[in-house]
């Protein structure tokens, strides 16, 4: 008998197993794949790490505009993938040391939920007096014809390619394509991207996406907005666009990054009856579902697609559990785009505010304002952006593009959190020269 | 020629009226008949419209304040007329009064006490002698206002219960954490929770519960008389339930001429209040008020009703029911409660009952203890029909009844007085018949 089953161990799931472990429960983890979860094995991380050589790559090729004289770089995708496996080896280690620290016992094989309190994996039955499910999410596969035929890439199969595309067509605009289209760009790939939508990087800040795309422009990256795939065939991919034009674009490879889909199946949720929604776990801020003693938390309740909400989630499930009673709160979850440049963002944007009819003020500014990212962005471009609450000038929101943005957004996260007005940020003092003494500035801008 | 705007006579009683806002501000041109401000008697709310076309070219009060009837509140002219000479004298008492926070009264002009139709208004003396809301010594006040700590919290330790400067120091020593919005929002009234949800237990603000809403005048009215019936009444209940089939067979009837000329719809309500009407008639005791010990009884029936509005109860009285037909009352029933759910009964038709009827059968109360409407003596609640199980000779059968709930002023009446009363409103339900009763005059 169990105090916990934990079913997926991503950072949902393995973060919740450890803290309870800490708190001397006995914990049991299963995972049908692998530990990390797709964060570790097939997203986040392995993203990051390609993405870091191709800046490397782009910073050498750039050297000359720091006085710096080089041959011409090479990108040796065989060394850049294995280096991205020693990545993924090493904090998997990282994660599994702690899981066992912990005395958390861990099960690599798909576990199904039997009844209440009960599961089953390869043929042995676990019984526990809470189960938490973690199981995330998988790339979508929306209904265009041809697009689950052989040699369309996804997301996971994207990050293993060993070579370089010499075109590259990216059906969905969201973070993943983005992401994708900054790393083969920087490599000379040929990326056009088609997306339904009239922007990209839906939910995120319009002046910082579309400094984004201008961005990714002069990286060649091409913008089919507005465009409805209709079917995807001979390595071409068929689209409508916004004026009803059929039009059609080929590439070597065809992406897939249409978004994701929780993952559920062989989970027994129909043995027990817990309530879903588009397949998404429906949840309580307190991570419980409908059926006492089941808790879901990250990608599979659908209600934010990013590793640190689903740990956040976690642990607050965990709370409830064991602990101290909490809720969780999705006021201050960042966001950040790993394209170059990058993009980071927490708090409401502009039209949330008004949807929520809060009434605001706007103050942006270039990242130049900060000697640092002069210092360090020959030629680049950045901003701030922040919204402050007209009544009381609270802090709102972030909304940040260019180099080391996504480095500084913990500071914007811990002044949403706490509530602070943009007079108690210009009371904290921020290290010179940074590029975080842009954010400052923006809050002295807004009064 | 520049026109005065008055503040109108609402009725007989009323002496004076909040102007609860402007809709019209100096300089903004106006027609004859537009509607250019908002009043309030302590009874419902108007609409003042303007006695000429023009340029508002000024005004002499605000928003809030208390005006007695037919003072000037502004002016209706053409731009760069001289308005001083309308402006009204430095002692009236529109200058002064303003009614932020205290509930109004009408004028002690109206010497209720004397006249004995009349509803006993609330006195200066009375309103004052409601428990004072709690003192906070300014060097509380204060450090509360730097800390942003509200003072409904505290409980004082000072004199009387007076919070001083040591109790916000030691509420500060054990209270949450506020954010910097979440302070903003306290000095702004919102509620401070039991706990925060924020890091470590930070006060954040949708922790904060909404800040209190001020009652209406109406409301305060309301709220005053409903204390006052209680603390100065020995009230209880007597509840009894009448054979409900006559009225029913008569509400069939009445139903069945409907279209046929000079049909009048009544309802199961207007039955009830004539019946009772009858039977007040007979009753003297009942039909009464009791002011400064004294017991007033009344030949007239001046019947007033409990009426839902969407601003609150209003309580109109029909004069003299006594001589009116069954039809007449009807008719007189629905238009006085029309008019008060519209907001444009007269004040003259709120006060002056001699007994009241609340009805709360149509939303399926059972039974209830309605509060008499000091001064009156006594207070009739109806209540929904339900099955009861009766004996008869061919064993126990179920029949439809309408409970009654009669709240009485034991001062005044006894409770063997009531339950006559009461027997005699069953006797005269379970006798109803529609044929004898719509040409009785």
């Amino acid at each position: 008998m169990y105090d916990l089953i934990v079913i997926g161990a991503g950072p949902g799931g393995y973060e919740a197993a450890i803290h309870a472990g800490k708190m001397k429960k006995k914990v049991i983890l299963f995972d049908k794949k692998y530990i990390g979860g797709t964060c570790l094995n097939v997203g986040c991380i392995p993203t990051k790490t390609l993405l870091k050589s191709a800046h490397v790559y782009h910073d050498c090729k750039e050297s000359g505009l720091y006085g710096i004289t080089t041959s011409a770089p090479k990108f040796n995708m065989a060394k850049v993938q294995a280096r991205k496996k020693k990545v993924i080896t090493t904090l998997t280690q990282g994660v599994e040391g702690m899981l066992k620290r912990s005395k958390v016992k861990v099960v690599k094989a798909a576990a199904t939920i039997i009844d209440k309190g009960i599961v089953e994996a390869e043929g042995k039955t676990y019984k526990a007096s809470n189960i938490l499910i973690a199981t995330g999410s998988a790339p979508a596969v929306p209904p265009i014809k041809g697009i689950d035929s052989k040699g369309i890439l996804d997301s996971t199969s994207a990050l293993g390619l060993t070579k370089i595309p010499t075109s590259l067509v990216i059906i969905g605009g969201g973070v993943i394509g983005l992401e994708f289209a900054s790393l083969f760009s920087d490599l000379g790939t040929k990326v056009t991207i088609v997306e339904m939508l009239p922007n990209i990087a839906p939910g995120i800040d319009t002046d910082v996406t579309s400094h984004l795309k201008e961005g990714l422009e002069k990286k060649k990256v091409k913008f089919n907005l507005g465009c409805a795939v209709q079917e995807v065939k001979n390595k071409t991919v068929n689209f409508k666009d916004k004026n009803g034009t059929k039009r059609s674009v080929k590439g070597e490879y065809i992406l897939n990054a249409t978004g994701r889909r929780p993952v559920t199946e062989g989970l027994g949720l129909e043995n027990i009856g817990v309530n879903t929604n588009r397949g998404n776990i429906t949840t309580s801020d307190e991570g419980k579902t409908n059926i006492p003693g089941i808790w879901a938390c990250g990608d599979v309740t659908g209600r934010c697609l990013l590793a640190h909400a689903a740990t956040a989630e976690g642990l607050v499930a965990v709370n409830n559990m064991f602990g101290t009673p909490t809720t969780m709160r999705y006021e201050a979850i960042p966001s950040v785009i790993y394209t170059n440049p990058e993009v980071a963002c927490v708090g409401k944007t502009e039209a949330q505010c008004k949807d929520e009819e809060i009434e605001y003020t706007v103050s942006a500014l270039p990242m130049a304002v900060a000697g640092r990212f002069t210092v360090e962005n020959e030629g680049k471009f950045g901003m701030v952006k922040v919204l402050v609450g007209k009544a009381y000038g609270q802090l709102l929101g972030v909304h940040m593009i260019g180099s080391h943005c996504s480095e500084i957004l913990q500071g914007a996260v811990t002044m949403i959190e706490c509530e602070m007005r943009v007079k108690d940020v210009k009371d904290i003092v921020f290290p010179h020269p940074t590029v975080s003494e842009a954010l400052k500035e923006a809050c002295i801008h807004a009064g | 020629m520049a026109t005065p705007i008055l503040m109108p006579k609402q009725g007989n009683t009323v002496e004076e009226c909040i102007l609860i806002a402007w809709k019209k501000k100096p300089g903004d041109e106006v027609s004859e008949g537009d509607i250019i401000a908002e009043i309030e008697t302590d009874k419902a709310t108007f609409e003042l419209e303007s006695p000429a076309s023009g340029e508002l070219i000024g005004t002499f009060c605000e928003e809030g304040d208390l005006v007695p009837v037919l003072t000037n509140i502004g002016v209706i002219g053409k731009k760069g007329e001289d308005i001083e000479a309308f402006r009204p004298s430095e002692d009236t008492p529109a200058e002064e009064v303003s009614v932020s926070s205290a509930p109004s009264e009408p004028s002690a002009a109206a010497p209720a006490a004397t006249t004995a139709t009349a509803s006993a208004p609330v006195t200066k003396a009375e309103a004052e002698s409601v428990p004072q809301a709690k003192t906070v010594s300014p060097r509380a006040k204060k450090l509360a206002e730097r800390y942003g700590i509200s003072t409904d919290a505290i409980s004082g330790t000072g004199p009387g219960g007076r919070v001083i400067e040591a109790d916000i120091r030691a509420y500060r020593a054990t209270a949450p954490r506020l954010s910097s919005l979440a302070k903003e929002l306290v000095k702004d009234g919102y509620r401070m929770p039991q706990k925060g949800t924020g890091i470590g237990g930070m006060v954040l603000s949708g922790d904060l519960g909404k800040p209190g809403i001020p009652l209406s005048n109406m409301r305060s009215i309301i709220a005053s008389r409903m204390m006052e019936s209680l603390q100065e009444a020995a009230q209880f209940t007597l509840n009894a339930s009448a054979p409900a089939a006559p009225l029913l067979a008569a509400r069939k009837e009445i139903k069945a001429q409907k279209g046929k000329p000079g049909f009048v719809d009544v309802n199961l309500n207007d039955m009830l209040m004539y019946i009772t009407t009858l039977g007040l008639a007979e009753s003297p005791d009942v039909n009464a008020e009791l002011i400064d010990n004294k017991i007033y009884q009344h030949d007239d029936v001046d019947i007033a009703f409990a009426c839902d509005t969407p601003k609150g109860l209003l309580v109109p009285v029909i004069k003299e029911a006594q001589k009116l037909s069954l039809p007449e009352l009807a008719t007189r029933l629905k238009t006085y409660a029309q008019e008060a759910v519209n907001g444009n009964i007269s004040p003259d038709l709120l006060s002056g009952g001699s007994f009241t009827v609340s009805n709360l059968g149509n939303l399926g109360i059972e039974s209830f203890t309605p509060i008499i409407n000091a001064p009156q003596v006594a207070i009739l609640g109806v209540c929904a029909i339900g099955l009861k199980p009766v004996k008869t000779s061919e064993g126990v059968q179920f029949v439809d009844h309408i409970g009654l709930s009669l709240t009485i002023d034991h001062q005044a009446i006894d409770g063997a007085v009531g339950a006559r009363f009461l027997k005699k409103l069953v006797e005269r339900i379970s006798t109803f018949k529609l044929s004898t009763e719509i040409s009785h005059v």
